[in-house]
């Protein structure tokens, strides 16, 4: 299990290693990314890298050092120690070598909320050398990208949270970036929303061919756009690959999910003395065990909830899902 | 940097409201304490010895009122106590014919003034007095008023206080460049403190992270708040100047040069104070305390010659509002270059520390 996910590390150094001896760079890479702000360690010792047209997500919760990370591959933050490259050079040395073909959708809503999101448009255009008709064109768009067109010349802070969250985005496009990185995104808005800005991201990476750093803490958005996905806690990667690659660290074991009427600590804790179960964890409905696979325990759980008289309502027994390894490796929720 | 400013620009068009309300209270503060035309001099109650026939009495106060700046207004002694006893009227004064003599109930800074202007014409008086008896010529007073109307040479001795000759230091003047001084603080930092907001949002980030360079991004946001402050004072000054007769000077070019080197100073001041705040909140709450104090510390409110204090004068030398009001003075008494390069200089000298300070703290914080 432990094996599997330090394979995977070594695996990532490798393939970096090889890369690199070819001259072969990926389009962006950082080697032993670490920040320090005072004695507290943000971010320590991060290596990834991206590939043309890839999707590649940065998963943690709260406080794992998503942000700092992001701040220091798009050469806003310098780091402590380590490099980031943009196409084999140094983005620390140099952070214009990556400016102009980066797009950075900030978590928060980084626009003048006093102007019209074309005001918005026109000024950030200019700012990157875009001007006349190229300006107006790109402005169009981008506009028709984030379904904005029609309400172009609202100001921003009429429009609701989704659409000052899509027009967030629009500003990183307008300059047409080889690689976008999106912190979060989707962050305090309606499922509807959210859902237009998951399929817009997908639309960019397949049909335009843009490389995609996306962070979240929500698993569900980062398994529906991510080619590979980083998996990072107390500022540190703790794991990394494909879904298939990160869902076998669990290979060998299976979730059983227990539904309930409510919840019941009594339950939760006689299942964790049973043997065989390597996990449990309580949600708001339910219990989730984590068990050896085919150890046959639904007999063993069945009579449990009859001795603690709960009342099971459904009970599935799953493939792990990244949650799962989240959960496996840090021992606690992503949203925690 | 062109994109940054006219940036600012779009933005002031949309929320106009701080500018044209530090606008509105200059207008009205002026207004109220400088007056459109007499309102604002000095009221002085005078009552007048019974020793003194009437024709001496319309002769005092004929040569009393000559001044712009106070207005004496015979009243009786009885009322003219009880107004100084109630609070109705600081002072009081007492005219006789070789003497007067002042009634105060507490000490204030015109009285001093008021003394000086009286004294002054008391002096004069008495001279001639003197000169009639020793010349044994009833018509030696005449005589000299006709020669002064065509006199061979003329001595104006002006001071930063005001003209010698007439008492004074003109209070509108005073109020007019204190009062505009003073809430073009508030404009020139408040329009600053869009760099304070743009990090809170993300959009100043959000530049950095473009091909900008971080040079042109504090030029163009130190170039509106120059430029908005500039405005704001000389379109103060051009409507007092044209519109209610304010006599702040005929040399426009040193005034302008004046207002541009405070208002450097100001914007320098403002970019110190943006790299020691830590939020935007906490700046909102030091702006007003920052030029408050140096208003009054600098001699906004009242003239700086009426302060005796030595740690309060010793502050005010750091203060640019001092050097503003100094240099402004100055320019309205038609004083020269040489004598007005020191405050300016000072000014300048102010600007480029603050600015330093200022632009050094920021770029720690990141």
């Amino acid at each position: 299990m432990l094996s599997s996910f330090f394979y995977t590390l070594k695996e990532i150094n490798q393939t970096v290693s090889k890369m690199a001896l070819k001259g072969e760079y990926a389009v962006l890479e950082t080697t032993n990314l670490k920040k320090m702000f005072k004695k507290n360690v943000a971010v320590s010792d991060v290596n990834l890298y991206l590939d043309k047209g890839e999707s590649v997500g940065l998963l943690g919760p709260n406080g794992a050092g998503k942000s700092t990370a992001i701040s220091m591959i798009s050469s806003l933050v310098k780091p402590t120690a380590g490099d980031v490259t943009w196409h084999g050079k140094s983005v620390v040395k140099d952070p214009n070598v990556i400016r102009m073909y980066l797009g950075v959708v900030p978590q928060d809503i980084a626009l003048y909320k006093e102007l019209t999101a074309v005001e918005n448009l026109r000024f950030f255009g200019r700012i990157y050398g875009l001007k006349g008709k190229a300006l107006e064109s790109q402005m169009a768009n981008v506009l028709e990208i984030v379904g904005l067109t029609e309400r172009k010349n609202e100001l921003v802070k009429h429009y609701s949270g989704g659409m000052q969250r899509r027009i967030n985005i629009a500003v990183a496009l307008l300059h047409e970036p080889e690689i976008i990185i999106m912190d979060e995104p989707t962050v305090g808005i309606d499922p509807q929303s959210r859902n237009y800005i998951l399929e817009m991201v997908q639309k960019l990476n397949q049909e335009k061919g843009m490389t995609v750093l996306y962070t979240s803490h929500y698993m569900e958005e980062v398994e529906r756009l991510c080619d590979r996905i980083y998996i990072m806690d107390h500022g540190k990667v703790i794991a990394s690959g494909t879904k298939q690659e990160l869902t076998s660290i669990l290979s060998s074991e299976e979730t059983i999910w227990i539904e309930l009427d409510r919840s019941y600590p009594d339950l939760a804790a006689e299942l964790n003395e049973m043997e065989g179960v390597l996990r449990v964890t309580e949600t708001d409905n339910g219990i989730k065990l984590i068990t050896p696979k085919n150890s046959r325990l639904l007999g063993s759980i069945f009579q449990a909830a009859e001795r603690q008289q709960v009342q099971i309502t459904s009970l599935n027994v799953q493939v792990p899902t990244l949650e799962d390894v989240f959960l496996h490796l840090t021992g606690r929720k992503l949203r925690d | 940097m062109k994109s940054i400013f006219l940036l600012q620009l779009q933005r002031l068009r949309r929320e106009p409201l701080m500018v044209l309300s530090m606008l509105g209270m200059t207008f009205i503060f002026v207004f109220f304490l400088g007056g459109f035309k007499t309102y604002g001099q000095l009221d002085v109650p005078v009552y007048l010895d019974q020793s003194m026939n009437e024709e001496e009495q319309d002769a005092l106060l004929a040569k009393l009122n000559e001044s712009e700046s106070y207005v004496f207004t015979e009243t009786d002694q009885k009322t003219a106590e009880k107004q100084v006893a109630l609070g109705d009227a600081a002072f009081a004064m007492k005219g006789m014919s070789d003497n007067y003599r002042m009634l105060t109930a507490a000490d204030d800074p015109n009285q001093v003034l008021v003394d000086q202007y009286v004294k002054q014409i008391y002096v004069e008086k008495l001279r001639l007095k003197e000169a009639e008896q020793a010349t044994g010529d009833a018509d030696y007073r005449s005589k000299v008023e006709a020669a002064l109307v065509n006199a061979p040479i003329t001595l104006t001795a002006s001071t930063a206080e005001g003209e010698s000759t007439s008492g004074g230091y003109s209070q509108r003047n005073h109020f007019l460049f204190g009062m505009t001084l003073f809430f073009s603080i508030y404009t020139i930092i408040f329009s600053l403190s869009k760099v304070a907001e743009e990090k809170r949002t993300g959009t100043w980030n959000r530049v950095i992270l473009s091909p900008v360079k971080k040079l042109h991004l504090y030029i163009g946001h130190l170039a509106y708040s120059f430029m908005i402050g500039f405005l704001q004072i000389v379109f103060i000054f051009s409507v007092f100047r044209y519109g209610f007769d304010y006599e702040i000077g005929d040399n426009y070019g040193m005034i302008l040069v004046a207002v541009a080197c405070y208002t450097f100073a100001v914007v320098a001041l403002g970019m110190l104070l943006l790299g020691l705040v830590k939020s935007l909140e906490q700046l909102n709450a030091l702006v007003p305390i920052i030029s408050v104090s140096m208003a009054m510390i600098g001699g906004a409110y009242w003239p700086i010659e009426a302060v005796s204090n030595n740690v309060i004068l010793g502050i005010s030398k750091v203060v640019p509002v001092t050097y503003g009001m100094e240099a402004l003075k100055g320019i309205s008494l038609g004083q020269s270059m040489s004598t007005l390069a020191q405050p300016l200089a000072i000014l300048v000298v102010i600007g480029v520390l603050c600015m330093g300070i200022g632009i050094n703290l920021m770029e720690r914080k990141v």
